[in-house]
Protein backbone atom coordinates (compact mmCIF):
# COMPACT_ATOMS: atom_id res chain seq x y z
CA UNK A 1 0.00 0.00 0.00
CA UNK A 2 1.82 3.47 -0.82
CA UNK A 3 1.33 6.57 1.44
CA UNK A 4 -1.93 7.75 2.63
CA UNK A 5 -3.11 11.13 1.29
CA UNK A 6 -4.20 13.86 3.37
CA UNK A 7 -7.30 13.33 2.44
CA UNK A 8 -7.03 9.42 3.27
CA UNK A 9 -6.12 10.75 6.82
CA UNK A 10 -9.09 12.96 7.41
CA UNK A 11 -11.99 10.02 6.68
CA UNK A 12 -9.75 7.54 8.56
CA UNK A 13 -9.71 10.27 11.91
CA UNK A 14 -13.50 11.13 11.36
CA UNK A 15 -14.22 7.42 10.88
CA UNK A 16 -15.29 8.17 7.32
CA UNK A 17 -13.14 5.50 5.39
CA UNK A 18 -15.47 2.91 4.89
CA UNK A 19 -14.66 -0.68 4.18
CA UNK A 20 -10.93 0.32 3.78
CA UNK A 21 -10.68 1.09 7.71
CA UNK A 22 -8.93 -1.87 8.27
CA UNK A 23 -6.08 -1.43 5.76
CA UNK A 24 -5.32 2.23 6.39
CA UNK A 25 -4.99 1.37 10.35
CA UNK A 26 -3.00 -2.21 9.16
CA UNK A 27 -1.01 0.61 7.14
CA UNK A 28 -0.36 3.61 10.09
CA UNK A 29 0.77 0.66 12.11
CA UNK A 30 3.40 -0.29 9.78
CA UNK A 31 4.34 3.32 8.22
CA UNK A 32 6.04 5.77 10.41
CA UNK A 33 5.34 8.40 7.98
CA UNK A 34 2.17 8.16 7.76
CA UNK A 35 1.76 7.50 11.10
CA UNK A 36 3.44 10.73 12.09
CA UNK A 37 1.18 12.55 9.58
CA UNK A 38 -1.36 11.04 11.51
CA UNK A 39 -0.58 11.70 14.83
CA UNK A 40 -0.27 15.48 13.96
CA UNK A 41 -3.76 15.84 12.30
CA UNK A 42 -4.68 14.00 15.33
CA UNK A 43 -2.86 16.80 17.43
CA UNK A 44 -4.44 19.64 15.77
CA UNK A 45 -8.39 18.44 15.04
CA UNK A 46 -8.27 17.07 18.76
CA UNK A 47 -7.26 21.04 19.94
CA UNK A 48 -10.09 22.64 17.77
CA UNK A 49 -12.45 22.50 20.38
CA UNK A 50 -15.93 23.51 19.91
CA UNK A 51 -16.45 27.54 20.47
CA UNK A 52 -18.10 28.70 24.20
CA UNK A 53 -20.98 29.96 24.59
CA UNK A 54 -21.98 32.43 27.33
CA UNK A 55 -24.82 34.08 28.50
CA UNK A 56 -26.72 33.70 24.92
CA UNK A 57 -28.72 30.71 25.19
CA UNK A 58 -30.66 32.03 28.01
CA UNK A 59 -31.51 35.58 26.42
CA UNK A 60 -33.14 34.20 23.28
CA UNK A 61 -34.75 36.88 21.85
CA UNK A 62 -38.86 36.10 21.75
CA UNK A 63 -40.06 34.45 18.93
CA UNK A 64 -43.60 35.22 18.77
CA UNK A 65 -43.72 39.21 18.33
CA UNK A 66 -41.01 38.30 15.45
CA UNK A 67 -43.56 35.79 14.00
CA UNK A 68 -46.33 38.02 13.89
CA UNK A 69 -44.82 41.19 12.70
CA UNK A 70 -43.72 39.22 9.82
CA UNK A 71 -46.70 38.02 9.00
CA UNK A 72 -48.09 41.47 8.64
CA UNK A 73 -45.76 41.55 5.85
CA UNK A 74 -46.98 42.21 2.27
CA UNK A 75 -45.26 42.23 -0.73
CA UNK A 76 -44.35 45.89 -1.55
CA UNK A 77 -47.25 47.82 -4.02
CA UNK A 78 -44.55 49.20 -5.35
CA UNK A 79 -42.77 46.12 -6.61
CA UNK A 80 -46.13 44.66 -7.89
CA UNK A 81 -46.85 48.24 -9.54
CA UNK A 82 -43.12 47.88 -10.88
CA UNK A 83 -43.26 44.14 -12.48
CA UNK A 84 -46.64 44.77 -13.89
CA UNK A 85 -45.84 47.45 -15.67
CA UNK A 86 -42.74 46.11 -17.40
CA UNK A 87 -45.49 43.97 -19.49
CA UNK A 88 -47.81 46.97 -20.02
CA UNK A 89 -44.95 49.25 -21.38
CA UNK A 90 -42.99 46.53 -23.39
CA UNK A 91 -44.38 47.42 -26.91
CA UNK A 92 -43.97 50.52 -26.64
CA UNK A 93 -40.11 49.74 -26.11
CA UNK A 94 -39.37 48.03 -28.70
CA UNK A 95 -40.24 50.80 -31.20
CA UNK A 96 -38.42 52.99 -29.78
CA UNK A 97 -35.41 51.27 -30.22
CA UNK A 98 -36.41 51.43 -33.71
CA UNK A 99 -37.35 55.01 -33.52
CA UNK A 100 -33.82 56.17 -31.79
CA UNK A 101 -32.03 53.70 -34.60
CA UNK A 102 -33.54 56.14 -37.31
CA UNK A 103 -32.22 59.04 -35.31
CA UNK A 104 -28.77 58.14 -34.88
CA UNK A 105 -28.92 58.25 -39.07
CA UNK A 106 -29.20 61.73 -38.85
CA UNK A 107 -27.71 62.88 -35.48
CA UNK A 108 -25.27 60.40 -33.47
CA UNK A 109 -26.45 62.38 -30.07
CA UNK A 110 -29.02 59.63 -31.29
CA UNK A 111 -26.89 56.97 -29.83
CA UNK A 112 -27.97 57.96 -25.98
CA UNK A 113 -31.47 57.21 -26.68
CA UNK A 114 -30.02 53.92 -28.39
CA UNK A 115 -28.72 53.11 -25.54
CA UNK A 116 -31.55 54.35 -22.68
CA UNK A 117 -34.14 52.19 -25.43
CA UNK A 118 -32.00 48.76 -25.50
CA UNK A 119 -32.29 49.31 -21.63
CA UNK A 120 -35.72 49.77 -21.91
CA UNK A 121 -36.60 46.71 -23.85
CA UNK A 122 -33.91 44.31 -21.95
CA UNK A 123 -35.12 45.59 -18.55
CA UNK A 124 -37.76 42.50 -17.93
CA UNK A 125 -35.29 40.29 -16.63
CA UNK A 126 -33.87 42.85 -14.33
CA UNK A 127 -36.91 44.25 -12.82
CA UNK A 128 -37.81 40.61 -11.99
CA UNK A 129 -34.67 39.94 -10.24
CA UNK A 130 -34.56 42.87 -8.70
CA UNK A 131 -38.26 42.93 -7.54
CA UNK A 132 -37.67 39.06 -6.12
CA UNK A 133 -34.55 40.26 -4.24
CA UNK A 134 -36.73 42.41 -2.34
CA UNK A 135 -40.00 41.03 -2.41
CA UNK A 136 -41.49 39.06 0.88
CA UNK A 137 -41.86 35.97 -1.85
CA UNK A 138 -41.75 33.29 1.15
CA UNK A 139 -45.71 33.33 1.61
CA UNK A 140 -47.31 31.34 -1.71
CA UNK A 141 -50.34 31.53 0.10
CA UNK A 142 -50.87 35.22 0.12
CA UNK A 143 -52.50 36.81 -2.76
CA UNK A 144 -50.43 39.74 -3.02
CA UNK A 145 -46.74 37.35 -2.76
CA UNK A 146 -48.34 35.50 -6.32
CA UNK A 147 -49.30 38.70 -7.76
CA UNK A 148 -45.88 39.95 -7.43
CA UNK A 149 -44.08 36.04 -8.50
CA UNK A 150 -46.39 36.24 -11.32
CA UNK A 151 -45.92 39.56 -11.97
CA UNK A 152 -42.17 39.10 -12.46
CA UNK A 153 -42.35 36.20 -14.62
CA UNK A 154 -44.42 38.22 -17.07
CA UNK A 155 -41.68 40.77 -17.15
CA UNK A 156 -39.06 38.50 -17.23
CA UNK A 157 -40.21 36.63 -20.24
CA UNK A 158 -42.08 39.64 -21.92
CA UNK A 159 -40.26 39.58 -25.02
CA UNK A 160 -40.67 35.48 -25.71
CA UNK A 161 -44.14 36.39 -24.74
CA UNK A 162 -45.07 39.43 -26.99
CA UNK A 163 -43.27 37.08 -30.21
CA UNK A 164 -45.62 34.58 -29.12
CA UNK A 165 -48.70 36.53 -28.70
CA UNK A 166 -48.04 38.69 -32.00
CA UNK A 167 -47.86 34.86 -34.32
CA UNK A 168 -50.35 33.94 -32.48
CA UNK A 169 -52.80 36.90 -32.35
CA UNK A 170 -51.35 39.79 -33.99
CA UNK A 171 -52.72 43.17 -31.91
CA UNK A 172 -51.58 45.24 -29.06
CA UNK A 173 -55.50 44.14 -27.62
CA UNK A 174 -54.87 40.95 -27.52
CA UNK A 175 -51.48 41.61 -25.62
CA UNK A 176 -53.13 43.28 -22.82
CA UNK A 177 -55.98 40.02 -22.51
CA UNK A 178 -52.97 38.00 -22.42
CA UNK A 179 -51.13 40.39 -19.73
CA UNK A 180 -54.47 40.20 -17.54
CA UNK A 181 -55.48 36.97 -17.82
CA UNK A 182 -52.06 36.11 -16.55
CA UNK A 183 -52.59 38.60 -13.60
CA UNK A 184 -56.08 36.83 -12.59
CA UNK A 185 -54.34 33.22 -13.12
CA UNK A 186 -52.13 34.42 -9.75
CA UNK A 187 -54.76 35.17 -8.00
CA UNK A 188 -56.44 31.28 -6.68
CA UNK A 189 -54.03 29.31 -4.52
CA UNK A 190 -51.36 27.41 -6.18
CA UNK A 191 -50.77 23.34 -5.28
CA UNK A 192 -47.92 22.68 -3.53
CA UNK A 193 -45.18 21.00 -5.67
CA UNK A 194 -42.43 20.82 -3.29
CA UNK A 195 -42.18 16.49 -3.50
CA UNK A 196 -42.69 16.93 -7.39
CA UNK A 197 -39.79 18.97 -7.98
CA UNK A 198 -37.37 17.16 -6.27
CA UNK A 199 -38.11 14.23 -8.48
CA UNK A 200 -38.24 16.17 -11.37
CA UNK A 201 -34.51 17.97 -10.81
CA UNK A 202 -33.25 14.98 -12.12
CA UNK A 203 -35.20 14.47 -15.17
CA UNK A 204 -34.33 18.00 -15.82
CA UNK A 205 -30.94 17.97 -15.53
CA UNK A 206 -30.99 14.76 -17.66
CA UNK A 207 -31.98 16.54 -20.57
CA UNK A 208 -31.16 19.49 -19.84
CA UNK A 209 -27.82 17.71 -21.32
CA UNK A 210 -29.51 17.53 -25.17
CA UNK A 211 -30.98 20.89 -25.86
CA UNK A 212 -27.61 22.40 -24.20
CA UNK A 213 -25.69 20.81 -27.66
CA UNK A 214 -28.49 21.76 -29.40
CA UNK A 215 -28.50 25.19 -28.46
CA UNK A 216 -24.73 25.86 -28.13
CA UNK A 217 -24.45 24.52 -31.80
CA UNK A 218 -26.66 27.03 -32.64
CA UNK A 219 -25.18 29.96 -30.20
CA UNK A 220 -21.69 29.54 -32.07
CA UNK A 221 -22.80 29.88 -35.25
CA UNK A 222 -24.88 32.53 -35.02
CA UNK A 223 -22.01 34.25 -33.24
CA UNK A 224 -20.03 33.13 -36.57
CA UNK A 225 -22.50 35.16 -38.59
CA UNK A 226 -20.73 38.39 -37.00
CA UNK A 227 -17.43 37.32 -38.90
CA UNK A 228 -18.74 35.36 -41.76
CA UNK A 229 -21.89 35.12 -43.85
CA UNK A 230 -21.13 32.29 -45.97
CA UNK A 231 -19.65 30.17 -43.47
CA UNK A 232 -22.69 30.85 -41.04
CA UNK A 233 -24.43 29.46 -44.10
CA UNK A 234 -22.95 26.66 -44.48
CA UNK A 235 -22.98 25.31 -41.04
CA UNK A 236 -26.71 26.17 -40.82
CA UNK A 237 -26.99 24.02 -43.96
CA UNK A 238 -25.49 21.35 -41.97
CA UNK A 239 -26.89 22.05 -38.79
CA UNK A 240 -30.72 21.75 -40.52
CA UNK A 241 -30.10 18.33 -41.96
CA UNK A 242 -29.18 16.87 -38.93
CA UNK A 243 -32.04 18.23 -37.39
CA UNK A 244 -34.66 17.51 -39.56
CA UNK A 245 -33.86 13.51 -39.18
CA UNK A 246 -37.05 12.45 -37.37
CA UNK A 247 -35.48 10.18 -34.77
CA UNK A 248 -32.93 13.58 -33.47
CA UNK A 249 -36.01 16.14 -34.37
CA UNK A 250 -38.49 13.86 -31.96
CA UNK A 251 -35.56 13.72 -29.27
CA UNK A 252 -34.87 17.25 -29.82
CA UNK A 253 -38.65 18.60 -29.43
CA UNK A 254 -38.66 15.97 -26.19
CA UNK A 255 -36.07 17.09 -24.31
CA UNK A 256 -37.48 20.83 -24.41
CA UNK A 257 -40.96 20.15 -23.51
CA UNK A 258 -39.16 18.22 -20.39
CA UNK A 259 -37.49 20.97 -19.98
CA UNK A 260 -40.27 23.55 -20.44
CA UNK A 261 -42.82 21.24 -17.79
CA UNK A 262 -40.01 20.09 -15.26
CA UNK A 263 -38.72 23.67 -15.22
CA UNK A 264 -42.15 25.30 -14.43
CA UNK A 265 -42.69 22.82 -11.17
CA UNK A 266 -39.51 23.78 -10.30
CA UNK A 267 -38.64 26.98 -11.38
CA UNK A 268 -41.76 28.62 -8.94
CA UNK A 269 -40.66 27.66 -5.85
CA UNK A 270 -36.69 28.44 -6.22
CA UNK A 271 -37.15 31.90 -5.70
CA UNK A 272 -36.15 33.43 -2.32
CA UNK A 273 -36.19 37.15 -1.18
CA UNK A 274 -31.91 38.10 -0.52
CA UNK A 275 -30.72 35.05 -2.37
CA UNK A 276 -29.62 36.41 -6.15
CA UNK A 277 -27.96 33.41 -7.42
CA UNK A 278 -31.46 30.95 -6.96
CA UNK A 279 -33.53 34.16 -8.20
CA UNK A 280 -31.17 34.66 -10.90
CA UNK A 281 -31.10 31.06 -11.87
CA UNK A 282 -35.08 30.83 -11.58
CA UNK A 283 -35.28 33.81 -13.97
CA UNK A 284 -33.15 32.74 -16.69
CA UNK A 285 -34.49 29.40 -16.03
CA UNK A 286 -38.29 31.09 -16.94
CA UNK A 287 -37.29 32.93 -19.85
CA UNK A 288 -35.33 30.01 -21.95
CA UNK A 289 -38.67 27.86 -21.49
CA UNK A 290 -40.52 30.90 -22.83
CA UNK A 291 -37.90 31.29 -25.55
CA UNK A 292 -37.60 27.40 -26.60
CA UNK A 293 -41.47 27.61 -26.47
CA UNK A 294 -41.86 30.17 -28.95
CA UNK A 295 -38.47 28.96 -30.79
CA UNK A 296 -39.06 25.32 -31.22
CA UNK A 297 -43.03 24.61 -30.60
CA UNK A 298 -44.65 28.00 -32.60
CA UNK A 299 -42.95 26.59 -35.72
CA UNK A 300 -45.05 23.39 -34.95
CA UNK A 301 -48.09 25.93 -34.06
CA UNK A 302 -48.59 27.91 -36.61
CA UNK A 303 -47.57 27.55 -39.98
CA UNK A 304 -43.83 28.17 -40.71
CA UNK A 305 -43.04 31.45 -42.87
CA UNK A 306 -41.30 30.55 -46.12
CA UNK A 307 -38.09 32.12 -45.10
CA UNK A 308 -37.63 29.19 -42.38
CA UNK A 309 -37.27 26.61 -45.29
CA UNK A 310 -34.77 28.08 -47.38
CA UNK A 311 -31.23 27.21 -46.94
CA UNK A 312 -29.40 30.93 -47.67
CA UNK A 313 -29.87 33.82 -45.08
CA UNK A 314 -33.12 35.60 -45.69
CA UNK A 315 -32.53 39.28 -46.26
CA UNK A 316 -34.45 40.04 -42.81
CA UNK A 317 -33.16 37.68 -40.67
CA UNK A 318 -29.53 39.71 -40.08
CA UNK A 319 -31.09 43.27 -40.44
CA UNK A 320 -33.44 43.00 -37.15
CA UNK A 321 -33.38 46.90 -37.08
CA UNK A 322 -34.95 46.99 -40.43
CA UNK A 323 -38.55 47.70 -39.10
CA UNK A 324 -40.45 47.92 -35.92
CA UNK A 325 -41.92 44.50 -36.28
CA UNK A 326 -38.53 43.16 -36.71
CA UNK A 327 -36.48 44.94 -33.68
CA UNK A 328 -38.82 42.74 -31.26
CA UNK A 329 -36.88 40.14 -32.33
CA UNK A 330 -33.55 41.24 -31.17
CA UNK A 331 -34.50 41.59 -27.51
CA UNK A 332 -36.37 38.37 -27.83
CA UNK A 333 -32.95 36.66 -29.51
CA UNK A 334 -30.28 38.21 -27.31
CA UNK A 335 -32.09 37.46 -24.19
CA UNK A 336 -32.23 33.53 -25.13
CA UNK A 337 -29.04 33.41 -25.71
CA UNK A 338 -28.25 35.42 -22.35
CA UNK A 339 -30.40 33.33 -20.16
CA UNK A 340 -29.42 30.34 -21.43
CA UNK A 341 -25.62 31.11 -20.63
CA UNK A 342 -26.55 32.17 -17.15
CA UNK A 343 -28.71 29.46 -16.64
CA UNK A 344 -26.32 26.91 -17.25
CA UNK A 345 -23.13 28.65 -15.87
CA UNK A 346 -24.90 28.94 -12.47
CA UNK A 347 -24.80 24.90 -12.75
CA UNK A 348 -21.48 25.08 -14.17
CA UNK A 349 -20.52 26.35 -10.81
CA UNK A 350 -22.51 25.23 -8.54
CA UNK A 351 -20.90 21.99 -9.77
CA UNK A 352 -17.33 23.73 -9.79
CA UNK A 353 -17.70 24.41 -5.98
CA UNK A 354 -17.87 20.96 -5.48
CA UNK A 355 -14.45 20.56 -6.46
CA UNK A 356 -12.54 24.28 -6.57
CA UNK A 357 -11.89 26.39 -3.86
CA UNK A 358 -14.50 29.30 -4.01
CA UNK A 359 -11.84 31.71 -5.08
CA UNK A 360 -10.65 29.57 -7.74
CA UNK A 361 -14.39 29.64 -8.89
CA UNK A 362 -15.33 32.87 -8.64
CA UNK A 363 -12.19 33.68 -10.98
CA UNK A 364 -13.39 31.28 -13.60
CA UNK A 365 -17.24 33.03 -13.35
CA UNK A 366 -15.72 36.44 -14.25
CA UNK A 367 -13.78 34.71 -17.25
CA UNK A 368 -17.25 32.92 -17.91
CA UNK A 369 -19.05 36.16 -17.82
CA UNK A 370 -16.29 38.15 -20.13
CA UNK A 371 -16.70 35.20 -22.53
CA UNK A 372 -20.72 35.07 -22.54
CA UNK A 373 -20.21 38.60 -22.67
CA UNK A 374 -18.66 38.85 -25.98
CA UNK A 375 -20.23 36.01 -27.51
CA UNK A 376 -24.15 37.86 -26.68
CA UNK A 377 -22.27 41.19 -27.96
CA UNK A 378 -20.94 39.37 -31.48
CA UNK A 379 -24.49 37.71 -31.63
CA UNK A 380 -26.10 41.02 -31.04
CA UNK A 381 -23.73 43.09 -34.21
CA UNK A 382 -24.66 39.89 -36.46
CA UNK A 383 -28.32 40.28 -35.82
CA UNK A 384 -28.15 43.57 -36.92
CA UNK A 385 -26.53 43.22 -39.93
CA UNK A 386 -22.75 43.77 -39.06
CA UNK A 387 -20.61 41.36 -40.62
CA UNK A 388 -16.69 41.10 -40.99
CA UNK A 389 -17.18 39.21 -44.00
CA UNK A 390 -20.54 39.11 -46.70
CA UNK B 1 -52.44 29.23 9.84
CA UNK B 2 -54.45 30.27 12.92
CA UNK B 3 -53.06 31.77 16.29
CA UNK B 4 -53.66 28.79 18.07
CA UNK B 5 -51.29 27.17 15.42
CA UNK B 6 -48.78 29.75 16.31
CA UNK B 7 -48.70 28.41 20.22
CA UNK B 8 -48.70 24.83 19.36
CA UNK B 9 -45.78 25.32 16.82
CA UNK B 10 -43.39 27.59 19.59
CA UNK B 11 -44.06 24.81 22.55
CA UNK B 12 -43.21 22.61 20.00
CA UNK B 13 -40.40 24.44 18.94
CA UNK B 14 -39.44 25.86 22.76
CA UNK B 15 -38.64 22.27 23.20
CA UNK B 16 -35.65 22.35 21.17
CA UNK B 17 -34.67 26.00 20.60
CA UNK B 18 -31.11 25.82 23.61
CA UNK B 19 -29.73 22.90 20.99
CA UNK B 20 -30.55 25.29 17.74
CA UNK B 21 -28.77 28.19 19.45
CA UNK B 22 -25.65 25.98 20.49
CA UNK B 23 -25.91 24.09 16.76
CA UNK B 24 -26.16 27.79 15.37
CA UNK B 25 -23.65 29.47 17.58
CA UNK B 26 -21.05 26.62 16.66
CA UNK B 27 -21.83 27.35 13.24
CA UNK B 28 -21.47 31.07 13.07
CA UNK B 29 -18.51 31.67 16.16
CA UNK B 30 -20.98 34.63 17.72
CA UNK B 31 -23.70 35.53 19.76
CA UNK B 32 -25.77 37.54 17.93
CA UNK B 33 -25.69 35.81 14.68
CA UNK B 34 -26.41 32.64 16.37
CA UNK B 35 -29.58 34.59 18.10
CA UNK B 36 -30.71 35.60 14.29
CA UNK B 37 -30.08 32.11 12.77
CA UNK B 38 -32.29 31.05 15.05
CA UNK B 39 -34.79 33.29 15.20
CA UNK B 40 -34.54 32.86 11.04
CA UNK B 41 -35.22 29.33 11.00
CA UNK B 42 -38.11 29.34 13.50
CA UNK B 43 -39.33 31.88 10.92
CA UNK B 44 -39.03 29.58 7.88
CA UNK B 45 -39.96 26.47 10.08
CA UNK B 46 -43.28 27.88 10.79
CA UNK B 47 -44.14 29.54 7.08
CA UNK B 48 -43.12 26.14 5.89
CA UNK B 49 -44.94 23.99 8.86
CA UNK B 50 -47.02 22.27 5.87
CA UNK B 51 -43.68 20.75 4.48
CA UNK B 52 -42.96 18.70 8.04
CA UNK B 53 -46.60 17.00 7.46
CA UNK B 54 -45.87 13.17 8.25
CA UNK B 55 -42.08 13.49 8.70
CA UNK B 56 -41.08 11.64 12.59
CA UNK B 57 -38.26 13.98 13.75
CA UNK B 58 -38.77 17.51 14.50
CA UNK B 59 -35.38 18.23 15.84
CA UNK B 60 -34.39 16.85 11.87
CA UNK B 61 -36.25 19.25 10.33
CA UNK B 62 -35.29 22.11 12.46
CA UNK B 63 -31.98 21.25 12.20
CA UNK B 64 -32.25 21.24 8.15
CA UNK B 65 -34.07 24.64 8.18
CA UNK B 66 -31.41 26.18 10.59
CA UNK B 67 -28.22 24.84 9.36
CA UNK B 68 -29.29 26.31 5.42
CA UNK B 69 -30.40 29.47 7.43
CA UNK B 70 -26.87 29.74 8.91
CA UNK B 71 -25.22 29.07 5.33
CA UNK B 72 -27.46 31.95 3.83
CA UNK B 73 -26.18 34.16 7.37
CA UNK B 74 -22.39 33.53 6.53
CA UNK B 75 -22.68 34.52 3.14
CA UNK B 76 -24.45 37.49 3.47
CA UNK B 77 -21.71 38.19 6.28
CA UNK B 78 -18.70 37.45 4.00
CA UNK B 79 -20.66 40.07 1.09
CA UNK B 80 -20.19 42.60 4.01
CA UNK B 81 -16.61 44.66 4.44
CA UNK B 82 -16.86 45.29 7.96
CA UNK B 83 -17.47 41.78 9.28
CA UNK B 84 -15.50 39.83 6.57
CA UNK B 85 -12.24 39.10 7.50
CA UNK B 86 -9.76 39.73 4.19
CA UNK B 87 -7.09 38.15 6.38
CA UNK B 88 -5.22 35.25 4.01
CA UNK B 89 -4.73 31.62 5.86
CA UNK B 90 -0.87 32.64 6.28
CA UNK B 91 -1.44 36.04 8.48
CA UNK B 92 -3.37 33.75 10.71
CA UNK B 93 -1.05 31.83 11.29
CA UNK B 94 1.93 34.29 12.26
CA UNK B 95 -0.79 35.82 15.27
CA UNK B 96 0.33 32.55 16.78
CA UNK B 97 0.75 32.53 20.61
CA UNK B 98 4.12 31.44 21.26
CA UNK B 99 4.77 31.02 24.59
CA UNK B 100 2.28 28.67 25.73
CA UNK B 101 4.15 25.94 28.11
CA UNK B 102 2.34 22.85 27.34
CA UNK B 103 -0.39 21.68 24.99
CA UNK B 104 -3.22 21.74 27.16
CA UNK B 105 -2.73 25.10 28.64
CA UNK B 106 -2.09 26.11 25.26
CA UNK B 107 -5.20 24.28 23.83
CA UNK B 108 -7.20 25.51 26.94
CA UNK B 109 -5.78 29.53 26.41
CA UNK B 110 -7.94 32.20 25.20
CA UNK B 111 -5.62 33.33 22.59
CA UNK B 112 -5.68 29.64 20.82
CA UNK B 113 -9.46 30.28 20.50
CA UNK B 114 -9.13 33.08 19.06
CA UNK B 115 -6.82 32.24 16.52
CA UNK B 116 -9.17 28.83 15.91
CA UNK B 117 -11.93 31.16 15.16
CA UNK B 118 -9.83 33.16 13.38
CA UNK B 119 -9.09 30.24 11.16
CA UNK B 120 -12.43 28.99 11.18
CA UNK B 121 -13.35 33.02 9.86
CA UNK B 122 -11.37 32.35 6.78
CA UNK B 123 -13.47 29.17 5.27
CA UNK B 124 -15.92 29.84 2.89
CA UNK B 125 -19.61 29.40 4.47
CA UNK B 126 -19.58 25.55 3.26
CA UNK B 127 -16.34 24.89 4.47
CA UNK B 128 -17.84 26.40 7.79
CA UNK B 129 -20.87 24.87 8.39
CA UNK B 130 -19.92 20.84 6.62
CA UNK B 131 -16.97 21.09 9.21
CA UNK B 132 -18.53 22.46 12.09
CA UNK B 133 -21.07 19.52 11.44
CA UNK B 134 -18.59 16.91 11.24
CA UNK B 135 -16.37 18.03 13.72
CA UNK B 136 -18.11 19.85 16.56
CA UNK B 137 -21.60 17.93 16.06
CA UNK B 138 -20.17 14.29 14.95
CA UNK B 139 -22.54 13.69 11.85
CA UNK B 140 -21.69 11.55 9.37
CA UNK B 141 -20.98 12.82 5.96
CA UNK B 142 -23.98 11.32 4.16
CA UNK B 143 -26.25 13.43 7.02
CA UNK B 144 -24.04 16.66 6.44
CA UNK B 145 -25.02 16.04 2.22
CA UNK B 146 -28.61 15.73 3.22
CA UNK B 147 -28.66 18.21 5.41
CA UNK B 148 -27.07 21.11 2.98
CA UNK B 149 -28.23 19.26 -0.07
CA UNK B 150 -25.51 19.07 -1.56
CA UNK B 151 -23.61 15.28 -2.49
CA UNK B 152 -21.53 13.28 -0.45
CA UNK B 153 -18.25 13.89 -2.22
CA UNK B 154 -18.82 17.82 -2.78
CA UNK B 155 -19.37 17.37 1.12
CA UNK B 156 -16.04 15.85 1.46
CA UNK B 157 -14.06 18.29 -0.18
CA UNK B 158 -15.24 21.25 1.99
CA UNK B 159 -14.32 19.05 4.96
CA UNK B 160 -10.95 18.71 3.69
CA UNK B 161 -10.75 21.67 2.42
CA UNK B 162 -11.58 23.44 5.78
CA UNK B 163 -9.19 20.50 7.53
CA UNK B 164 -6.47 21.86 5.17
CA UNK B 165 -6.80 25.58 6.63
CA UNK B 166 -6.88 24.70 10.45
CA UNK B 167 -3.47 22.04 9.85
CA UNK B 168 -1.88 25.19 7.69
CA UNK B 169 -2.71 27.81 10.49
CA UNK B 170 -2.34 25.48 13.67
CA UNK B 171 0.11 23.05 12.74
CA UNK B 172 3.28 25.27 13.17
CA UNK B 173 2.60 25.38 16.98
CA UNK B 174 2.81 21.63 17.67
CA UNK B 175 6.13 21.09 14.80
CA UNK B 176 7.95 24.21 16.82
CA UNK B 177 7.54 22.40 20.06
Amino acid sequence: MSHLSDDELVLHYYGEDGPEIVSVERHLRSCDQCARSFAALSQTLTAVTPPEFGEGADELPALRPFILEHQRDRAPAGLIALVWLVPLLYPFSFRALFNSVQVVHEHVVGMALVALSLAWTFAGPFVAIYALNRGAVDRFDRASTRVLLFGALVAATSPALFVFASRAMPGLLWWYVAVATACLMALPRWPSSTRAAASFLYVHRLSALIVTAFVSAHIINQAIAFFSLSSYTAMRGVMRIASQQPALYAVLVGAVGIQIVTGAAIGMRKVRAGSVAANLQAVSGWYLAAFLLVHVFSGLMFSPSPSTTTVAPSATQFDLLATARLTAQLPFLLLGVSAFLFHIGLYGRLAALAHLAESSVRRLSYAAMLVGTTVVVTVGLALCGIHLIR
Amino acid sequence: MTDGDLEVFLSLVERHRRYMYKLAFRITGNEQDAKDVVQESVLNAYLHLKQFEQRADLRTWLNRILVNCALDHLRSRRRRPDVNDPRPISDVAETAVSSSPDAERLIASADWRRQVSAVMDTMSPLERVTFALRHFEGCSINEIAQTVGIGANATKQHIFRAVRKLRLALEPHWSGR
